[in-house]
């Protein structure tokens, strides 16, 4: 950290070489307004929101038409242009002004600019509660409209792509989005047309917004131009909660915003949470509609091949006495890099201590496409996880194996082993369905990652953890609570009561965060 | 058990045989047909005579004050009618009041006026409710329908004004919901005329009959000093002889512009009270016709800034810049800076104040209601001890508690 300071309405603001104004205030918590400066963005300055005064140095000069009190004529002279605090470099020692008559004008001027042919869509919009425009209305304008003409008319509900609706009425011509698809999706489809008040943003030819990263552009879009096909008129921000939470699509772990609305105990959509670590400010579109299997095909209730459906207690009881009547050697234990570290030193407890088993293996999804921007190929969220909690011990099932615990919706199952056997008994614990679910002989519910605390190593060996959002189905516990459910059956028991008492692998390791970073070990 | 004669027992005569007795303890309420409200009152009587009352309010508390922290500032109107509900205008005007403090804004003098003519009004029906009432608890039934007849004329002009005869909600954080109508003037007026006969009439109905004085003269006395400790204000509190109105002391919504006196009573008896009250609507009349004359024809009733007032519904349907005006106090609510304030006027019973601590957002956080007929109900105490059970309930009647304000 540099000593350099510069003054902000009389305060001192360190700042980092290179920082400009807005990026120096931001670090301090302090927003100066504005709609097309991102902190992971290039600089456009092109809303002029944030326009400050700066009264050190040499300033440029704009100019005016004074009146002269004494000749009552209106005379030439010049003022001090305002500059954009996003563009400006921060100097040592410079006088910023944001809270001036002079900025505090442009600031209601330019709210009045940008609201001048905008639609009065607030009641079908997506972004009403969230939106920088009300926002910047109330604390900047707050007047009503002068322009008595018909507001200019665009396209509107333009469809970009699978993800993304476009209202070229609402929107303000910031380019961010131009920016997310050029800058971190690294496919310039997205560019600005005509000029003026005709202005949009349009497709490249022949193209649709298709990329990796479609949604982001939806994320950074102050306003409703941008929104999401899939969250389209489905909630109202206003009613929704935010969890903390850890994307579980694949290696990155980025951090998410896990957004619910607690009246019906639904997860709606996922947005992403600043973190320096790992995904900074994005994530991918895979990740974000992994929400989705939080309520599609899950596993509610036990289910016995042989009995029907059952209820947990049963279940359990069905499952204490399978381990007890099969010796060790040919018990095998499937754990899961879907899972939390948590869950899979539950279990690992649970099968070295209450009940050894003859082997451990750890189940996973096959890889996917990964590419050098967020996504790593690597489809599992805590492989390095599982990796510390068996502790490096080799990964193998036992020959003759006759039972299968497995944990998640994905296991290696060997050739000699075969669900379909009488002999063969393959137990899952799952909160989805999959294909090793249909093949299980029990199959045992527990509480998917939005309904449980528990943390994820990443592909850095960063360890974060996540809240739970939503209350799991009835009688449905996390799976490290379930260990400690089952082991009440044997004569050693785990009484996990919080996940506090489940014995970490250990410490995790700790990462430097970012401003807004959030990390939890 | 030899009976001890000494202390606070009545005194007999020697020749009298000393029958052994303790005091009874009688309940009374909390639903008792003649009581005002639901108040219980626990009597320790020796024979007719009340030697304790252990009176015990609460049987009315709905939470009013944890309620208003569970929405809008808007949203606590509705329930700040339904405080003093004989006077509902008073406690809004007194809320507006309380939270404009707090914005720092005054609303414009169209709107003052207005909540001083719709005030009074209240006031007036507040008090022909009390005086009949206790007219009526004295065996008078005519005098009591009399001055009913002026508060339903009353509630006729109030639902002509806001829509509804009682409860309201009529004002605003920054004004009044609606311009007053055209037939105002005239309307209040004419009340006036009414009411000031009503009150003559009332007055000839009661004042020369001996049992009515009887009965309220030296029953019920409250002395000064007791009523300063008890925290005791309004009507009670001038019936003793201090001259204490917030409407001078501190004057509000223009009352330093209007001519008009605070009556005094000297003994702080029921007889003082019910004429405090009289007199009191008498001079709510004088204030009515000045303001009628005074208030402005046009202007504005809501101070017109967006982050308080709704804006118009048709530029709400047209414009961007009012949709999302009303999209914010809707969804929001106003905010009033972080602070917290105390602000109070005059309602029918006392000072009625507000004490509101906020915390920036739209959600009040802590509204805190000084109820006057709580502290006025305090004073009851002293002022049953010592007469009999046949004078509890004019007194009571006489403290004018009603239960809404007083358990909120």
């Amino acid at each position: 950290m540099s000593s350099n300071t510069f003054t902000l309405d009389g305060k001192e603001i360190p700042f980092e070489p290179g920082d400009t104004i807005i990026r120096a205030a931001w670090r301090q918590g302090i927003e100066i307004p504005h709609y097309c400066w991102h902190p992971g963005l290039s600089i456009a300055a092109n809303c002029r929101m944030c326009l400050v005064e700066i009264r050190s140095g040499r300033q440029a000069q704009m100019p005016i038409l004074k009146h002269d009190p004494a000749t009552g004529q209106y005379v030439p002279d010049t003022k001090p242009k305002l500059q954009p605090a996003c563009q400006i470099p921060a100097g040592e020692g410079m006088e910023v002004y944001a809270q001036s008559e002079q900025v505090k004008e442009a600031q209601s001027s330019v709210q009045e600019f940008l609201l001048l042919n905008h639609p009065v869509d607030c009641p079908i919009c997506d972004q009403a509660g969230e939106c920088k425009l009300q926002d910047y209305w109330l604390e900047h304008q707050a007047k009503g409209k002068r322009k008595l003409s018909e507001p200019v008319h665009k396209p509107k509900g333009v469809r970009f792509g699978p993800t993304i609706v476009y209202d070229a009425e609402r929107c303000i011509m910031c380019t961010r989005c131009i920016r997310v698809s050029d800058e971190l999706a690294q496919d310039p489809v997205l560019d600005m047309r005509e000029r003026g008040n005709k202005n949009e943003i349009v497709l490249s030819p022949g193209r649709e917004l298709d990329h990796d990263y479609t949604l982001m552009t939806e994320h950074v879009c102050p306003v409703g131009a941008l929104t999401s096909r899939d969250f389209r008129f489905k909630a109202r921000v206003w009613f929704l909660k935010s969890a903390d939470g850890v994307c579980s699509g694949c290696a990155t772990g980025c951090t998410t915003h896990v957004d619910y609305d607690p009246r019906k105990g639904r997860v709606y959509r996922l947005r992403p949470r600043d973190n320096e670590a790992t995904n900074q400010y994005w994530m991918c579109d895979d990740g974000m509609m992994t929400y989705k299997e939080v309520h599609e095909n899950r596993v509610v209730t036990p289910l016995s091949s042989r009995l029907g459906d059952l209820d947990m207690d049963t279940a359990l009881d069905t499952l204490a006495e399978l381990l007890k009547t099969t010796p060790s050697e040919q018990v095998g234990v499937s754990l899961s890099a879907l899972h939390s570290t948590e869950d899979n030193a539950a279990w690992r407890d649970f099968f070295s201590t209450v009940h050894p088993a003859g082997g451990f293996t750890v189940g996973k999804r096959p890889p996917w496409r990964g590419d050098k921007i967020l996504r790593d190929d690597d489809h599992n969220p805590n492989t390095k996880g599982v990796e510390q909690v068996l502790g490096g011990a080799a990964e193998a099932l036992p020959s003759g194996m006759r039972v299968l615990v497995a944990l998640g919706t994905h296991a290696p199952l060997p050739n000699d082993f075969d669900p379909a056997e009488p002999d063969h008994h393959l137990v899952v614990l799952a909160s989805n369905r999959s294909e090793l679910t249909d093949q299980a002989t029990l199959l045992i519910p527990v509480a998917s990652w939005a309904e449980s605390r528990g943390s994820y190593v990443n592909r850095k060996g960063l360890s974060q953890s996540f809240e739970p959002a939503i209350f799991p189905p009835w009688d449905v516990d996390p799976a490290w609570k379930v260990a400690s459910r089952l082991s009440e059956r044997f004569d050693t028991q785990l009484q996990y009561i919080s996940i506090a008492d489940v014995p970490q692998v250990q410490p995790p390791p700790r990462s430097t965060p970012g401003p807004s970073a959030q990390v939890r070990a | 058990m030899e009976p001890n004669v000494q202390g606070n027992l009545t005194q007999f005569n020697e020749q009298t045989l000393e029958l052994p007795s303790e005091p009874m303890r009688l309940n009374m309420g909390p639903s008792h047909p003649a009581m005002h409200g639901t108040i219980r009152m626990v009597l320790d009587l020796e024979g007719e005579t009340i030697i304790n009352v252990d009176v015990q309010p609460g049987y009315l508390h709905r939470g009013f004050e944890k309620s208003c922290e569970r929405g809008n500032w808007a949203q606590v109107f509705p329930y700040a009618d339904r405080l003093n509900y004989v006077s509902p205008m008073l406690n809004n005007v007194g809320f507006s009041l309380a939270v404009e403090k707090l914005l720092d804004v005054q609303v414009p003098e169209r709107a003052q006026y207005y909540r001083v003519i719709l005030g009074e009004l209240a006031r007036i029906a507040d008090h022909f409710t009390c005086n009949g009432a206790s007219a009526m608890e004295l065996g008078a039934f005519t005098p009591f329908l009399w001055m009913l007849k002026v508060r339903e004329w009353i509630w006729d002009v109030l639902e002509k004004e806001t829509g509804a005869r009682m409860t309201h909600s009529f004002g605003r954080i920054g004004g009044m919901a609606k311009e007053p109508t055209s037939t105002l003037k005239q309307d209040t007026l004419d009340m006036v005329t009414k009411v000031r006969d009503v009150v003559a009439e009332a007055e000839s109905l009661l004042l020369k009959n001996r049992i009515f004085l009887d009965r309220t003269q030296d029953v019920g006395v409250l002395t000064q000093e007791h009523a300063l400790q008890m925290g005791v204000t309004g009507p009670m509190l001038r019936s003793t002889g201090i001259d204490y109105d917030v409407r001078k002391a501190e004057p509000y919504s223009l009352y330093d512009r209007f001519d008009f006196e605070v009556p005094v009573g000297h003994q702080g008896d029921n007889y003082d009270r019910f004429m405090v009250r009289m007199e009191e609507v008498r001079q709510s009349c004088r204030i009515l016709e000045q303001a009628v004359s005074q208030m402005p024809e046009s202007g504005p009733v809501c101070v017109e800034d967006p982050r308080i007032t709704y804006p118009e519904k048709q530029d709400v349907y047209h414009t961007i810049e009012a949709t999302i005006a009303h999209f914010k106090l809707v969804m929001e609510g106003v905010k009033p800076p972080k602070g917290e304030v105390y602000s109070s006027t005059e309602a029918g019973n006392g000072e009625l104040g507000f004490y509101i601590v906020s915390d920036g957002s739209g959600t009040p956080y802590r509204v805190r209601v000084r109820p006057p007929c709580w502290y006025n109900l305090q004073a009851a105490r002293e002022m049953l001890v010592g007469d009999m059970i046949a004078d509890i309930i004019p007194t009571f009647g006489s403290v004018n508690m009603i239960g809404g304000e007083c358990d909120r």
